[in-house]
C-alpha cells in the first residue's frame, strides 16, 4: 500500500505543476518525442519487453504483462506509466538503467493523460483479444468418419477415428489381445486390481464360445465394482495433490479428511454426473453435498502458527492459499494454468493479472480448515444431527427456568446464562493461567452472530494487555481466529490484579452466552496428536455495565455449575442429557471434518506482481473474460453465491474447456496417454491434440450421448469409460511390430495398446488379493502406519504391513512429503504438486522395496500357504496355484521346472517373492 | 558404473547403442524417446521464460543413472551441501560487525518493532569473540574455531536475502528454490541433469542428522514433480537405507537362488517384447540393487579409517550427537570418493527431533543453544573440508555450506534470543571452480539487511548450478504447463565468485 500512496503524493506534485501550464498538449509535439527517444527502443514495434508497445494507443491503454493499465486517459493517477517514470518502486523505475526523465517531460506525460491522451487518429482503434487456440473454441460435434475397416467390422465412432488417423500413415490394429491379457488389462484399468484366477478362467471360458459378449458382460461387471470408484477416485485425487496432512512444518493431520475421499469414491460408483460433481465440489455447502468442498483444500497450506507474527507474511500467506486453491481448480477441472496469471498476464494464453485475481474473488471465502459438513435432507447423519439438536433445544429450554449453565462441545465451553442487555461486559478469571483463541459473546436475537467480534466495533481490553511475555496480546480474543494464536496470561503468585478481559460493544447487545476455548482449530482440524488439544475448565465471573456506569456482577460459572445445582437439584438429569446428546452429535451428526471452513470474504484486488502489500483495482468475482467468465456478480456478493455462480459457469455445457478436459484425462487413464498429453494444461504452451476431432466428439458426446444413447446419460463417466474399453483400440494386442515402431514409436496413434507400468497401488493390492487377504471394505477412515506425533515432528513409519494395513492402498493414509518406506519410491506423489499424470521411474529402491520389505516378506508366505492349503500341498501344484494367484496364469514347463528346484532348495515362499518382482506383474499387458 | 560386473545379459540391456542396432530389437527404446519427447513438447519450438530453449538432459529412461554432460566444463563434478536447519546467527560467527559492540543495549535505530516471534528488544554485541583468522584475516568468532582455521578457503556470501522468516518455508526456498511444497531439490536437479559417476551407488545421497529430518523433511532432497528416480536416498552413518538387506529370515543361498529365478523369468518374458527398454531398465535396476546390497554397507563401514581420521572428526571425546554427526562426515567423504554426484549433509532436525537443543534455532539462551549446535558442527565439519582438501577432492568437489536465513542484530522481547532475520545472512563455498579466501556483498552496519551486493536465493541456486556446469535457465522440466526451472524466472550467476 506504501507505494500507492507514494504514488499518489507524487502525482499532486505532478498533477499541480501541471496546472501551473495548463495549456493543451499536443501528441505530435510534445509526446511523440519522448516516446520515441525514452520508449519505443523496448516497446515499439520490433521489441515488445514484458509485453508491452507504446506505440499504438489501444496498445498503450491495456498495458503490458503486468496487467495494470498504461495509460488511463484522464487519469493520471490510475495510469502506471506515470507510475514508473516517477521511479515510486525503484525496482520498476522507467526508463531503466537511464537517467530518469526530466521534471517538464513528467509533466507533459501527466497532463497529456489528464487532457483525455489525445493521439490523433487512434482515437477510435480497439485492439481484437480474442483467443484463435483451438481449446478455447466452442465444441463443435465432428463428423464420424466413414472409415470403411471400421464400418465393415461394426466398430464405434471412436475406432473409425483412430482407422482413420492409422490409415493415414498406412498403418491398422493390431490383432486383438488374447483373453487373459485383455482381463487383466480391463480389470486393472476399471478397478485397479488385477483378476483373481477363478474370474480369468471364467472369462476365457466364455471367450472361447462368444467372445464379444463375454467382453461386454466383463466390462459392465468392471464397472459396477465398487472397486471402480476407488480406482478412478485415485486418479483424481493425484491431479489435485489431496493428502490427509497439510504439508509445511508441522505437517498436521487433517481431521476427518478422509470423508471427501469417500465423495469421491461414491461420486464415481454412483456416476454422479460430471457436470454435477464439478459443481459440487465447489459448492456443495448449497447443494447438501458439504463433504464435497473438501476439494478446495486438497493442496497444502501453512497454517497461522508457522506463519510467524509480521503482517506482511500473514498477508503472503493467505495469497498463498488463495494461489493453491487456484491451481487445484485450474489444474483439475479447467486444463489451463492459471497460476501463471499471479503475478503478470498469462504468457501463452489470453489469461490476464485480472482475470486471476477476479477469479481469487470467487474463492475469497474459503479458508483451510474443518467444518461440520452441509449435508442434505436425507443424509443419515444429517437426519440423526437434527434429532440430536432437537434434544438439546429440548433440554435447554427446560435448563433456562433455573438460570444458567455450562455445556463442554470439546472445542469449546458455552456458558447460557439469563439474557441481559448491555453497552459492556468484563469476564475476570479466577486461574493463574489461561489461555484463549477466542472469547464469544452470543445473544438471543442473531443466534449465531459473535457480538464481541472486532469486525462488530467491539472494542476489547483488560489484563494482561500484552499477555505473556509481551507477545501473547488481549486482541486475539476477538479477532475470530482460531488456533495457537492465543492470548495468554499468567498471573504471578503475589499478582494484585487477576486476569480479565472486557468488551465494549459498539451499541446495547442482548447477550445470553459466552464461548471460551484455548485452540479451536486443533480440535476441529487435526488429530493423532500425542496430546489432545487441550480445553481447560474456565473459572470466571462476569460482570455487566449498568445504566449508570457501574459494573454489575451478572454471572459466574461456579455460581451456575455449583450454586444452582446445589439450589436445584432437579435439573441435573436435564444437565446430563443435554451433554450427552452434544457428545453423541460430535461422533453420529455431521462431524466436523477438514474439507474447508468459510470465513466472510474480504474484497478482492488484483495485487500487482503479485504483491499482497500492492493492492490495485478492485475486482468482483469471475472466470476469466476469454471465456466469458463474467459472473454477473457484485463486489461484494457473499462467498457461497460467488461459488455456486463460478460452478454453474464452469460446469455449463457451453464451457469450451470443462468436457474436452475431462474425457482427455478418462483416455489419458485409459490407454496410458491423453489425446492432449499434457492433461492439465490445454493452453497454447500444452501439447498438440493428436486426434482433436476424437476429443471433440467424445467432449460433445459426453455432453450430449448419440451413440448407445438409450442407456447414456449426459456428463456419464462411467459411459464415457465404457465407450473407451469397448473399443477394437482396446482390446487389441501390445505387441511391438516393426510397421508401427516405425512410424509411431510411441504407439500415440494406438496401432497397438501400449503397454505400461502399474502404479503403486495395483502392486499392493494385487499382492493383497493374491494372499486373499484383501480387506474388500469401501471406505472409512484411512488406515494408520503412522505414529502419534508432537505438533512439530515428522511423522515416522511405525508398522506399515500389518493385518490393519490389508485394505486397497487408497486407504492408506495420504501424507504429504512423508516416505512411506515402500511405495514412494514407485512415484507415489509427495502431493505437493499437482500431479496430473505421474511419471515412471525404474529404480533400484524399488528392487530392494519389493525384495525386502516386510509386506513382501510376509505377503509371499501368506501366498504360499494359500497355495498349499488350496491344492494338495505337493509342491508342484502348489507353485502351479502361485502362479494362478498372482499371474493369472499357468506356470511354462520350464518355468515349473525352475520354480520347483527353488521351492525344493527353499521354500515355496521364495517362489511367491520371486513371482511379484517379476515384469510380467509389474506391467500392464 | 563398472558394467564389466554386470551379467552379459544385464550388459547388453544396458547398452542403449546396442538396442538401438540390434535388428528388430529397436521397438520399445524408440517407443520411449518419442514419448520422453512428447513429454518434453515444448524443447523444440517453444521458449522457455527466459527466452531461450530448454536443454533437456537426454535421460535414458532405462538407465536414469547413467552419467550426462552439463551444458558447459565445469571443474565441479560433485557437489556436498551441508545444510544448518534452523538459521545460523551470522553476526555471531561469520559476519563482523563492530557496530553492535558499539550499540550494544540500545535500542535499534530504524529497526522494526515486530519481527518473527513477536516485539523485538535491543541491539546485542556477538556473544562470541571475533578475530582475525588465516593469512585474509578474516574476522570469524570463537564460536568455530575449527571452521575458522579454513577461511583462507572458503568464498563467503555475506549479503544473502531471502523471501521468508519461516522455517519450513526457508528450507524449501535454499534447498527448492521455492517456498511452497513439491518442487523438486536441487540435488534431484543435478541428478535429473547429470547423472552420477558410479551408478552402484544411489546417484543422490541426504545424510540426515542423527536426531532426525529436518523441518521440511522429505522436501529437502525430494524429486518433487521429477521422476522418482532422482530423488535423495536418505541414510547415514548409523542406519542403511530401507530394505537394503535382504530378509534375516531368509539365507543367502536363498536369496541368490530368488534372484536367479527372477532373472530367468524375466529375459523369458521379455522374449514377447524384444528390445523393450522398459521392462529391460527395471531387469537391471535389480542387478542394481543386488550391487547397492554390498556397495553401500562397505561404504558405511568406516572401520577401516586410521585413528587418526577418527580423532580429527572428532568422533570420540565429544558429545554423543557430535560423535554421530562426525561419523557422518566421514561418510560423506567416502561416498564423494566413490563418485557419488550429490552429497547432502544435515546437521540439525526439527524442532521435536531430540533433547533440548535440536538445530540452530535460537530465540532464547543463544549463548547455549548455538554454542550447543557449534560444538556438534565445527570440528567435524572442519575436518571434512581437510580432508577432501587433503586427498585433493576439492579439484573436482564443489562444497556448500547453507542455512535458510540469518538471525537479527537485536534481540528478542525475551533478552536472551535472536530471532529470525531474512534480510541478510551468510552462506559460504568452497572447492571446485569457486574463489579462495573471498568475500561477496555486504550487509549493513548492524547486518539486518543485505547492502551491498544483494543475493537472493535465486541467485545462489543459479550460481550453484552454474558451478556444476548448468544453466539455470535452460535446465528445465515440463510440469503442468510450464517449463520447470530450480530458480523459477528469476537468478542471476554471481559471476565475482566463480575461479
Amino acid at each position: 500500500m506504501t507505494h500507492r500512496i507514494l504514488s499518489a503524493s507524487l502525482l499532486i506534485i505532478a498533477c499541480s505543476s501541471g496546472q501551473l501550464s495548463a495549456q493543451q498538449v499536443d501528441f505530435e509535439r510534445d509526446i511523440s518525442p519522448i516516446l520515441e527517444e525514452r520508449c519505443w527502443g523496448c516497446h515499439g514495434a520490433d521489441d515488445q519487453e514484458s509485453g508491452l508497445r507504446l506505440d499504438q494507443r489501444p496498445r498503450l491503454l491495456r498495458g503490458g504483462d503486468s496487467g495494470l493499465a498504461t495509460v488511463v486517459p484522464g487519469e493520471p493517477e490510475k495510469s502506471y506509466l506515470i507510475e514508473v517514470v516517477n521511479h515510486v518502486d525503484e525496482e520498476m523505475a522507467m526508463p531503466p538503467d537511464e537517467d530518469k526523465l526530466p521534471a517538464s517531460q513528467i509533466d507533459l506525460l501527466t497532463r497529456w493523460i489528464k487532457q483525455g491522451a489525445n493521439w490523433p487518429g487512434q482515437m477510435d482503434a480497439v485492439l481484437d483479444e480474442s483467443s484463435d487456440h483451438w481449446a478455447f473454441q466452442p465444441v463443435v460435434r465432428p463428423e464420424v468418419p466413414s472409415e470403411p475397416t471400421a464400418q465393415a467390422a461394426g466398430l464405434s465412432p471412436v475406432d473409425a477415428f483412430l482407422l482413420k488417423r492409422l490409415a493415414s500413415d498406412g498403418l491398422t490394429y493390431s490383432p486383438a489381445a488374447d483373453p487373459r491379457s485383455l482381463i487383466r488389462r480391463a480389470a486393472i484399468v476399471l478397478t485397479g486390481i488385477a483378476p483373481t484366477p477363478e474370474e480369468t478362467s471364467a472369462f476365457v471360458a466364455a471367450s472361447r464360445l462368444d467372445s464379444a459378449a463375454a467382453y461386454s458382460e466383463l466390462v459392465d461387471r468392471l464397472l459396477a465394482s465398487p472397486h471402480f470408484g476407488e480406482r478412478w477416485a485415485q486418479h483424481w485425487l493425484d491431479v489435485i495433490r489431496w493428502a490427509e496432512t497439510n504439508g509445511s512444518e508441522a505437517n498436521l493431520y487433517r481431521k476427518n479428511a478422509w470423508i471427501y475421499r469417500d465423495y469421491v469414491v461414491r461420486a464415481f460408483n454412483e456416476d454422479l454426473p460430471y457436470d454435477q460433481f464439478v459443481r459440487e465440489q465447489i459448492a456443495g455447502d448449497s447443494l447438501g453435498a458439504g463433504e464435497a468442498t473438501g476439494f478446495l483444500v486438497a493442496g497444502p497450506h501453512v497454517p497461522a502458527a508457522t506463519v510467524g507474527r509480521e503482517p506482511t507474511a500473514i498477508r503472503q500467506a493467505r495469497a498463498d492459499r488463495l494461489d493453491e486453491i487456484m491451481q487445484t481448480v485450474g489444474a483439475s477441472m479447467m486444463g489451463v494454468t492459471i497460476g501463471c496469471a499471479r503475478c503478470h498476464n498469462h504468457k501463452f494464453d489470453p489469461i490476464t493479472i485480472t482475470d486471476y485475481y477476479a477469479m481469487t474473488g470467487v474463492f475469497q471465502d474459503v479458508e483451510f480448515g474443518g467444518r461440520s459438513p452441509e449435508f442434505s435432507a436425507d443424509h443419515p447423519r444429517k437426519q440423526r444431527g437434527s434429532e440430536l439438536w432437537k434434544t438439546i433445544a429440548t433440554q435447554r429450554k427446560l435448563l433456562r427456568e433455573f438460570g444458567g449453565w455450562e455445556e463442554d462441545w470439546g472445542a469449546f465451553r458455552e456458558l447460557h446464562f439469563k439474557p441481559i442487555t448491555t453497552k459492556a461486559i468484563r469476564v475476570r478469571f479466577k486461574m493463574k493461567n489461561i489461555g484463549l483463541d477466542e472469547l464469544e459473546v452470543f445473544g438471543p436475537v442473531e443466534r449465531g452472530k459473535n457480538l464481541a467480534h472486532a469486525r462488530h466495533g467491539t472494542k476489547v481490553s483488560g489484563f494482561p494487555e500484552l499477555g505473556l511475555d509481551g507477545r501473547n496480546p488481549i486482541d486475539r480474543v476477538n479477532d475470530g481466529e482460531f488456533g495457537t494464536m492465543t492470548w495468554r496470561a499468567s498471573a504471578g503468585k503475589n499478582s494484585e490484579e487477576q486476569p480479565y478481559v472486557q468488551f465494549n460493544f459498539s451499541q446495547p447487545e442482548s447477550i445470553e452466552r459466552l464461548r471460551l476455548s484455548n485452540n479451536r482449530e486443533y480440535f476441529y482440524d487435526t488429530d493423532y496428536l500425542d496430546k489432545e488439544p487441550n480445553l481447560p475448565r474456565y473459572e470466571f465471573d462476569m460482570d455487566v455495565l449498568d445504566e449508570n456506569g457501574e459494573w454489575k456482577p451478572w454471572v459466574g460459572t461456579w455460581f451456575v455449575n455449583k450454586k444452582l445445582n446445589e439450589q436445584h437439584p432437579e435439573r441435573k438429569a436435564a444437565l446430563a442429557q443435554v451433554q450427552k446428546a452434544i457428545d453423541t452429535l460430535a461422533e453420529e451428526g455431521p462431524r466436523p471434518s477438514f474439507v474447508g471452513r468459510f470465513v466472510p470474504p474480504v474484497p478482492t484486488y488484483v495485487l500487482h506482481r503479485g504483491s499482497p502489500e500492492d493492492p490495485r483495482d478492485e475486482v468482483a468475482a469471475a472466470g476469466p473474460a476469454v471465456f466469458d467468465g463474467q459472473l454477473g456478480l457484485a463486489k461484494d456478493a457473499p462467498g457461497a453465491n460467488r461459488r455456486a455462480e463460478f460452478a454453474n459457469w464452469l460446469s455449463s455445457a457451453e464451457n469450451p474447456l470443462t468436457a474436452r478436459v475431462m474425457v482427455n484425462r478418462i483416455w489419458h487413464h485409459v490407454f496410458g496417454s491423453g489425446i492432449v498429453p499434457t492433461t492439465s494444461d490445454f493452453g497454447k504452451a500444452g501439447a498438440a491434440a493428436t486426434h482433436p476431432e476424437l476429443l471433440d466428439w467424445l467432449a460433445a458426446e459426453f455432453v450430449q450421448p448419440t451413440h448407445n444413447s438409450s442407456t447414456s446419460k449426459p456428463w456419464s463417466t462411467k459411459s464415457m469409460i465404457r465407450l473407451l474399453v469397448m473399443s477394437q483400440a482396446f482390446r487389441q494386442g501390445s505387441s511391438p511390430n516393426d510397421a508401427g515402431i516405425g512410424k509411431d514409436a510411441g504407439s500415440a496413434l494406438l496401432w497397438r495398446f501400449p503397454p505400461k507400468r502399474v502404479e503403486a497401488e495395483v502392486i499392493r493390492d494385487s499382492i493383497l488379493q493374491a494372499s486373499g487377504n484383501l480387506d474388500r471394505t469401501i471406505g472409512g477412515r484411512s488406515y494408520r502406519i503412522h505414529n502419534e506425533k508432537k505438533t512439530y515432528a515428522q511423522w515416522e513409519v511405525v508398522k506399515n504391513y500389518g493385518p490393519n494395513t490389508w485394505r486397497r492402498m487408497l486407504y492408506q493414509e495420504r501424507m504429504r512429503r512423508v516416505d512411506d518406506q515402500m511405495f514412494t519410491a514407485f512415484d507415489f506423489p509427495d502431493c505437493g504438486q499437482v500431479r496430473a499424470k505421474r511419471p515412471v521411474s525404474t529404480t533400484p529402491l524399488q528392487a530392494l522395496n519389493l525384495m525386502n520389505s516386510d509386506f513382501v516378506q510376509a505377503q509371499s508366505q501368506l501366498i504360499a500357504d494359500r497355495a498349499k492349503a488350496e491344492t494338495n500341498g505337493e509342491t508342484k501344484e502348489t507353485i502351479v496355484r502361485c502362479f494362478e494367484l498372482l499371474l493369472t496364469r499357468s506356470p511354462a514347463p520350464d518355468e515349473l521346472a525352475d520354480c520347483i528346484e527353488l521351492a525344493k532348495a527353499t521354500d515355496v515362499s521364495l517362489v511367491c517373492r520371486t513371482l511379484m518382482n517379476t515384469n510380467e506383474f509389474a506391467f500392464l499387458p | 558404473m563398472n558394467s564389466e560386473n554386470l551379467s552379459p545379459l544385464g550388459q547388453r540391456l544396458l547398452d542403449r547403442r546396442n538396442f538401438l542396432h540390434t535388428a528388430g530389437l529397436s521397438t520399445s527404446a524408440l517407443a520411449l524417446a518419442s514419448m520422453l519427447q512428447a513429454d518434453g513438447l515444448l524443447a523444440e519450438d517453444a521458449n522457455t521464460v527466459s527466452g531461450e530453449a530448454p536443454i533437456r538432459p537426454d535421460v535414458d529412461p532405462s538407465r536414469p543413472y547413467q552419467s550426462r554432460a552439463g551444458h558447459f566444463e565445469m571443474p565441479a563434478k560433485q557437489v556436498l551441501v551441508i545444510y544448518c536447519p534452523g538459521a545460523v546467527s551470522h553476526v555471531d560467527t561469520f559476519d563482523y560487525k563492530p557496530a553492535l559492540t558499539k550499540l550494544h543495549g540500545q535500542k535499534p535505530p530504524g529497526l522494526p518493532a515486530v519481527t518473527f516471534e513477536g516485539p523485538s528488544g535491543n541491539i546485542a554485541k556477538p556473544f562470541w569473540e571475533f578475530k582475525p583468522r588465516g593469512e585474509t584475516g578474516k574476522m570469524v568468532s570463537d564460536l568455530l574455531p575449527n571452521l575458522a582455521e579454513h577461511v583462507d578457503d572458503f568464498c563467503f556470501f555475506h549479503a544473502l536475502s531471502t523471501d521468508t522468516s519461516a522455517h519450513p518455508q526457508g528450507e524449501n526456498f535454499m534447498n527448492t528454490g521455492f517456498t511452497m511444497e513439491g518442487f523438486p531439490s536441487f540435488g534431484a536437479w543435478v541428478t535429473y541433469a547429470l547423472g552420477t559417476e558410479n551408478e552402484e551407488l544411489p546417484a543422490f545421497v541426504a545424510i540426515n542428522d542423527p536426531r532426525g529430518l529436518a523441518r521440511s523433511g522429505k522436501n529437502n532432497f525430494g524429486n518433487g514433480f521429477l521422476p522418482a528416480a532422482f530423488q535423495g536416498t536418505d541414510f547415514s552413518a548409523a542406519a542403511p537405507p530401507n530394505n537394503l538387506r535382504r530378509p534375516n529370515a531368509l539365507t543367502s543361498k536363498a536369496d541368490r537362488l530368488s534372484v536367479d529365478l527372477l532373472k530367468r523369468l524375466n529375459a523369458r518374458h521379455l522374449e514377447r517384447f524384444p528390445g523393450d527398454a522398459d521392462l529391460a531398465g527395471r531387469i537391471a535396476s535389480y542387478e542394481l540393487a543386488g550391487r547397492m546390497q554390498t556397495t553401500v554397507p562397505d561404504v558405511m563401514d568406516i572401520s577401516g579409517e586410521t585413528a587418526s581420521t577418527l580423532k580429527a572428526y572428532g568422533v570420540e571425546g565429544g558429545s554423543e550427537l557430535k560423535g554421530s554427526y562426525a561419523r557422518n562426515c566421514i561418510l560423506a567423504r567416502r561416498l564423494l570418493e566413490k563418485g557419488v554426484r550429490v552429497v547432502q549433509l544435515f546437521n540439525g532436525s526439527d524442532p521435536a527431533g531430540g533433547n533440548g537443543i535440536t538445530n540452530w534455532d535460537s530465540h532464547s539462551n543463544i549463548a547455549d543453544t548455538h554454542a550447543m549446535q557449534a560444538e556438534i558442527m565445527d570440528q567435524p565439519t572442519a575436518a571434512l573440508f581437510a580432508d577432501l582438501k587433503q586427498r585433493g577432492m576439492l579439484e573436482h568437489t564443489l562444497v556448500v555450506w547453507a542455512t535458510e536465513f540469518g538471525r537479527m542484530p537485536f534481540l528478542q522481547g525475551n533478552g536472551t534470543g535472536r530471532d529470525h532475520n531474512p534480510g541478510a545472512f551468510t552462506c559460504f563455498l568452497a572447492g571446485a571452480g569457486v574463489k579462495k579466501g573471498f568475500s561477496y556483498g555486504e550487509s549493513d552496519e548492524f547486518g539486518f539487511k543485505a547492502a551491498i551486493d544483494k543475493t537472493t536465493v535465486y541467485d545462489f541456486n543459479a550460481t550453484l548450478l552454474h558451478l556444476m556446469g548448468l544453466d539455470h535457465e535452460r535446465l528445465t522440466f515440463y510440469h503442468n504447463g510450464l517449463e520447470r526451472r530450480l530458480t523459477n524466472v528469476h537468478g542471476h550467476v554471481v559471476e565475482d565468485v566463480l575461479a
